[in-house]
């Protein structure tokens, strides 16, 4: 209100006996309401319109009061529909035009006209007010226009992508999805075909990891009922090879939950300051597409206790960490969203992200005893066409330090060495020979038995 | 046993790696030797150990030596019971004594009847739970024929499983009508194991489905009849009838038993039983500070009861509300009074041109009420009550100054005494419409409160006022008389007003007020004699005058004599069938809307809902008013819908379909409805979408939508709301009707200087004030024909929002009913139905010295334990005790 608007069609104001008619042009010049544009998109991007949003359900708990909430909201909605059924039909036999969905293409195409083609694609600078801002396009020079009316302004906000009108310059659209590219690399689309079934022994640790992930998001008024907030994350560790990944791997292929998974390491970007954004974005994500899981391995690449460093490198991956240390248990809440880490340091990791709150369950993967032993190679050997010789027991009753990867490694070299053979059956022998190998790599060139 | 048999069904991770080799080994029986190697490699040796051990007991059973049964058994059973496991897994005895089931169920059917029979029924029962599926019930089955052991020995999660296969099978066994006496036993004895064992919620849902909800009380104790009756209380709104009424009734006997009587009363008050009430207020209690509590709550609700202690009933009387209410006006440093201008602000409205200039009636008119609304109550103001000759009501004109009189009365509202001297030279002016706000401003002066002397009714009552030749006095003294007395259900009241209706000579519009002062004073009564009556008188009148709109307020008093009296209303709606035209099925629509004021009933939602459905041509003139039922259906949704929470979320979303769709008889009337619903009440939804009515091309809507803005904000001040208001007064500057609402408008936000609220609900919006309901719909309903009433000389009907009127504070006094400040922790409540353990009643408070104002939704608790409240709810006014046991702080 006030300043001239350059943008506007002149008239309306002068004279006109007619105040109705006049007053219709007015809402123009209406000042918007104070509105708080900056950062309401986040809070949108949580769900539908809160118009239109269905009211929230108390109590958690499994009861009838529950259910009967629930079946009001049922019968509502049921109403609605019927009432809007109702109508859409009267109007269809009352308007010529045909349908509702005619109707809407028409719509549609009549918006399409006036967006007209090409289109530019410039970036908000600055909102004036409700129908009008700054824009700059990428050939440099800033604008003054006007938003068109069918922009979704809620979705607008500085800094985004706009398209812009390619004569008028006014807004015409806007490109949303501003998230990296990279993160919709890292969501899983296909799950991983291992599942809990792949997994010899560690009854307990996986145990563990679905109480404080999976029952957290399929059933949260368990946790209601008894009063207590579900864990948020958990961290494994372990030495190499004890199955940290391979659990993981079993969770993202149980749960219906989106599953982003990413390395450590991604999260050290060259240029300052977008590590800590993509580790921002990645929660963001994962908030939107709640409920989810996040699972980040090889924690120890960005997680490292912090020290005096005048490195800027050695810097910026500090600050990458505080950014995560913040997105696990900041300001806000991340709701559904639980996180899973995985590291072979867990003593090398700074106390600040394992404290509970921010990562409530440490799961220690130890390398397996006898009866572990066991199921893992009769889960590897299972497939393999063993001839009638071979005696399993003979290794998993040896003493060797040997973890769950080092089993899998003996059983494919054996099969290898039977393949080298041409034979069909892999054997004893195989199997012997193929330990001594392994083993020989393992402990990098000290062969075993070699007493001094 | 504390696991969860629904969240791990057998094939589920690693339930199912390790459960399906025993199958494996039956079906490849040759004995592939390195298979089954395989099976018992799964198995620890711990595992391996304990599935032997169970095979080996299920095979003695088969053996058919009776005597080793019994040991057998008991050893299945300790095995099961010692069993622990996580919440993720099935519990290992019963998943090795799965394959085995089917054997053990022929065994049962062959041993004979005996000790040991029932002991494997006992077993078969828990193993049935991970055996049965939806229509087997096995658990059940087993469980009835083993009827001696006690169901909780076998853990939570069997109990609750026994629970649901109970309700499925009474609900099948009732439906082929067979005997359920063993299901209702047996769902008994489950019940004192839930209310032990933290599990309220069950135990009601499990009375419910075998519905004997009755029994409950008998096995509560002090520890758990507060959780079981928040539990069944929230129950209520969606429960249907006559459910919803026998578990109040059992509440309120629970309450009871456990003395707690302000508990029970607001119950009592809910179900709206005055023998109830009274026999709580009169037999419940020898305390007399206890008793002064009751009837606080008694009289929060206008319920008129006599008393013959003078103390208690000073207080049932409301007597001294406005020294409470001044009170607070000085704690709080607003006693000051305020003008029109200081609530307008115009000087930041920015308006071009020619500015209000254009009606200054109107304006001065506008002026009066918004002075009138917002020194509501504090005997004090700018306008009115300075000595200069009274010149602001000779400001006004015509019926204008009726009104500006009659904000004498509001600005001295509750303050009876000193009121009518300030009335009484208006009383004997020469002016008719002087003399009518008088007698106006004397019934707005009274409501809701008594006195001994009965003033209004002794002054009103005078030939000159009640008899009068000129219309507006009649009408004005009618008003009055209905105003104060709202809700006394007072026969002498009857005799006074029901001549005026059934005398055909007078006109329509006295008629029809009278019709309404008599849906005041016996609102909710479910009075069949008067209605039966007004029907009659009205047969009498041509139909022709049904078409103006009085009678809409014919209506309206028939349908306030059944609020919230639900199948009553029957009764009129049979009668009303013979009334011509479409005048019975205005009302009869408006009657049932009523009648289910704020049960939140979906079925009633639903039949009103279809009422909108129709578009119906009005542009003749013959049809005109024959859409009026469709009006009335909108707000009855309203009406309906806000008795609970969630059906008023859903009817918001309604309401936008309504906008889109319907006529324009509908889309005039949805912002009311939404006015209605979120009475003093802003939220940000909602005063976003009336604003964005608020410039609708139809000016009715518009209007409405402005009121509706103002009693969504009603006494609450809201600096946003003020704004928008601000907003439209430019925005409409040049439109007088506009202008006059926006007006009116900021008059209401700013009521009582914020300090009061309108909203029919109370007692933590528990129960509904019939009254307030009254109040408010006769306004909305004058609104529905806004240019004929309220923009028209008939203004002074928004005055009948003043019985909804009242002071939102908490106040605390000690046993004598002196002010005692205490700190309290005043925050937004919080829905802690069903959650575990002791979680706090509100969120985000601040602590507060008494006497504090409360919005909607908030509530207060005390700070520390020095006092205890006599009442549950901190609302209103509440007495505290000194509590014995305060050991000072820390």
């Amino acid at each position: 209100m006030g300043q001239g608007q350059s943008g506007l069609p002149p008239g309306g104001g002068e004279g006109g006996k007619d105040s109705k008619d006049q007053k219709k042009d007015k809402p123009k010049y209406e000042p918007p309401p104070p509105t708080t544009r900056v950062g309401r998109k986040k809070k949108r991007s949580a769900g539908p319109d809160s118009a239109s949003k269905l009211p929230t359900v108390f109590p958690n708990a499994r009861c009838k009061l529950k259910m009967l909430r629930m079946e009001r909201i049922k019968d509502h909605l049921l109403l609605e529909e019927v009432f809007v059924d109702n109508q859409e039909r009267l109007r269809g036999r009352k308007g010529e035009k045909g349908g509702a969905e005619q109707r809407q293409e028409e719509e549609r195409s009549r918006v399409d006209d006036m967006r007209g083609s090409p289109m530019g694609v410039g970036s908000l600078e600055e909102m004036i007010d409700d129908d009008h801002a700054i824009v700059s396009s990428t050939t440099g020079p800033e604008y003054y226009v006007s938003i068109m009316s069918f922009v979704d302004k809620d979705l607008l906000e500085p800094g985004c992508s706009v398209l812009l009108h390619h004569k008028t310059v006014s807004i015409v659209g806007v490109l949303s999805d501003d998230a990296d590219p990279l993160i919709s690399v890292m969501k899983l689309d296909k799950a991983p075909t291992e599942s809990y079934a792949d997994i010899g022994g560690l009854e307990k640790q996986i145990q563990e990891v679905r109480e404080s992930v999976e029952l957290p998001l399929l059933h949260p008024e368990l946790y209601e009922e008894m009063g207590i907030k579900p864990p948020k994350g958990v961290i494994l560790y372990g030495a190499p090879g004890t199955g940290k990944t391979l659990l993981a791997k079993a969770v993202a292929n149980q749960t219906s939950a989106t599953f982003l998974r990413i390395v450590g390491s991604e999260l050290i970007q060259k240029y300052l300051g977008d590590g800590p954004r993509l580790c921002r974005q990645i929660f963001q994500v994962a908030a939107e597409h709640a409920p989810s899981i996040v699972f980040i391995d090889e924690i120890d690449a960005i997680g490292t206790k912090r020290y005096e460093s005048t490195s800027g490198g050695e810097r910026e991956v500090q600050r990458t960490m505080l950014e995560l240390l913040n997105q696990l248990d900041g300001f806000d809440d991340r709701g559904d969203v639980k996180v899973i880490m995985a590291t072979n340091k867990i003593e090398t990791l700074d106390p600040a992200l394992i404290r509970p709150g921010r990562i409530d369950r440490k799961i220690l993967f130890e390398n397996p005893d006898q009866i572990t032993k066991r199921k893992i190679f009769t889960l590897h050997t299972s497939k393999m066409a063993l001839s009638n010789d071979v005696d399993l027991d003979e290794f998993i009753n040896q003493k060797d330090d040997l973890s769950g990867a080092d089993i899998k490694a003996i059983c494919t070299e054996a099969g290898l060495l039977a393949l080298r053979e041409r034979r069909m059956r892999v054997q004893m022998a195989d199997f012997r020979s193929a330990r001594e190998r392994v083993l020989r790599t393992k402990t990098e060139g000290e062969p075993e038995g070699l007493y001094l | 046993m504390a696991q969860d048999d629904k969240t791990t069904t057998p094939d589920k991770g690693k339930g199912k790696a390790v459960d399906a080799p025993p199958k494996n080994d039956k079906a490849t029986g040759d004995g592939k030797k390195k298979k089954k190697d395989d099976a018992q490699e799964e198995l620890s040796e711990e595992d391996q150990q304990l599935k032997s051990d169970l095979e080996m007991l299920v095979e003695r059973l088969q053996e058919g030596k009776p005597e080793l049964y019994k040991p057998s058994l008991e050893s299945i059973k300790t095995f099961i019971k010692t069993s622990t496991s996580s919440m993720t897994a099935v519990p290992k005895p019963l998943k090795f004594l799965r394959p085995h089931y089917p054997v053990m169920t022929e065994l049962y059917e062959k041993w004979a009847d005996g000790e040991d029979k029932v002991l494997l029924a006992d077993v078969l029962s828990v193993l049935g739970m991970t055996y049965s599926d939806e229509d087997r019930l096995d658990s059940l089955k087993y469980r009835l024929l083993a009827p001696t052991q006690d169901p909780g020995a076998w853990g939570h999660e069997y109990v609750r499983h026994l629970a649901l296969e109970i309700g499925a099978d009474y609900a099948k066994r009732q439906e082929a009508e067979k005997d359920t006496t063993d299901l209702k036993d047996l769902g008994l004895s489950l019940v004192p194991f839930f209310l032990k064992h933290n599990a309220e919620a069950d135990a009601v849902d499990l009375l419910y489905e075998l519905e004997m909800i009755e029994k409950i009380p008998e096995f509560l104790d002090k520890d758990t009849f507060g959780r079981v009756c928040l539990y069944m209380v929230s129950m209520v709104p969606l429960l249907s009838p006559p459910d919803d009424i026998d578990t109040l009734r059992t509440v309120h006997k629970i309450y009871l038993n456990y003395q707690k009587f302000t508990e029970a009363m607001t119950i009592a008050i809910r179900l709206n039983d005055l023998d109830l009430i009274t026999d709580n207020f009169n037999n419940a209690v020898n305390d007399p500070a206890l008793k002064k509590q009751l009837a606080f709550l008694v009289a929060r609700q206008g319920i008129w009861i006599e008393c013959p202690d003078e103390d208690i009933a000073e207080v049932l009387n409301n007597e001294r509300m406005s020294d409470h209410f001044l009170s607070l006006g000085k704690e709080l440093n607003i006693l000051d009074p305020k003008t029109p201008e200081d609530i307008y602000k115009s000087h930041l409205e920015n308006t071009r041109g020619p500015s209000a200039a254009v009606d200054s009636a109107k304006q001065n008119l506008a002026s009066s009420f918004v002075n009138g609304f917002v020194n509501a109550g504090f005997t004090k103001d700018k306008l009115m009550l300075v000595e200069n000759d009274n010149s602001w009501v000779y400001k006004n004109k015509d019926a204008g100054m009726m009104s500006a009189t009659a904000s004498i009365g509001m600005l001295h509202l509750w303050n009876v005494d000193p009121a009518l001297a300030v009335i009484d030279p208006f009383m004997e002016a020469d002016d008719d419409y002087l003399k009518a706000g008088a007698a106006l401003a004397i019934g707005i002066v009274n409501s809701g409160v008594r006195m001994d002397s009965d003033p209004a009714l002794a002054l009103l009552s005078d030939d000159k006022f009640l008899n009068s030749s000129n219309a507006a006095i009649k009408i004005a003294a009618i008003m009055g008389l209905g105003i104060s007395y709202a809700g006394s259900q007072r026969e002498d009241l009857r005799d006074h007003l029901m001549p005026i209706i059934s005398d055909s000579t007078n006109s329509l519009e006295i008629c029809a007020m009278a019709t309404l002062a008599i849906g005041f004073v016996f609102v909710g009564s479910s009075d069949g004699e008067i209605a039966e009556t007004i029907i009659m008188s009205l047969l009498e009148r041509d139909e022709s005058q049904f078409k103006e709109k009085w009678a809409h307020f014919l209506s309206l008093g028939l349908a306030l004599l059944f609020v919230g009296k639900q199948e009553d209303s029957e009764v009129l709606l049979e009668a009303l069938k013979i009334v011509p035209g479409h005048f019975g099925k205005n009302t009869s629509v408006l009657v049932d809307a009523c009648a289910y004021a704020g049960t939140g009933n979906v079925i009633k939602y639903q039949s009103l809902l279809e009422q909108c459905n129709d578009h119906i041509d009005t542009s003749e003139d013959e049809k005109k008013g024959e859409d009026t039922f469709q009006a009335y259906a909108v707000l009855g949704l309203a009406l309906v819908a806000m008795g609970e929470d969630i059906g008023a979320e859903m009817a918001l979303r309604q309401f936008g379909h309504l906008m889109h769709y319907g006529e324009s008889v509908i889309r005039k009337s949805v912002p009311l409805a939404m006015g209605l619903l979120n009475a003093s009440n802003p939220q940000m939804k909602v005063y976003d979408t009336l604003s964005r009515y608020s410039h609708d091309n139809d000016i009715d809507v518009a209007i409405n939508a402005i009121f509706a803005m103002g009693m969504v904000g009603a006494g609450t001040n809201n600096a946003r709301l003020a704004q928008l208001l601000r907003q439209l007064a430019s925005y409409y500057h040049r439109d007088p009707d506009a202008l006059f609402v926006v007006r009116v408008a900021q008059g209401l936000l700013h009521m009582g200087k914020g300090t009061l609220s309108i909203n029919p609900f109370h007692s933590e919006r528990s129960v509904l004030s019939r009254v307030a309901v009254a109040g408010l719909l006769t306004v909305l309903v004058s609104l529905l024909d806004a240019k004929n009433f309220i923009l028209d000389t008939n203004h002074y009907l928004l005055y009948f929002m003043v019985p909804a009127m009242h002071p939102r504070f908490l106040i605390t006094l000690d046993e004598e009913l002196k002010p005692l400040p205490v700190n309290v922790r005043v925050g937004q409540a919080v829905d802690v139905v069903g959650q575990a353990g002791r979680p706090k009643t509100i969120t985000g408070w601040q602590t507060h010295n008494t006497p504090v104002l409360l919005s909607y939704g908030e509530r207060a608790e005390l700070e520390d334990d020095e006092y205890i409240a006599l009442s549950h709810v901190m609302e209103g006014l509440v007495i505290l005790k000194k509590n014995p046991n305060w050991e000072g702080r820390d």
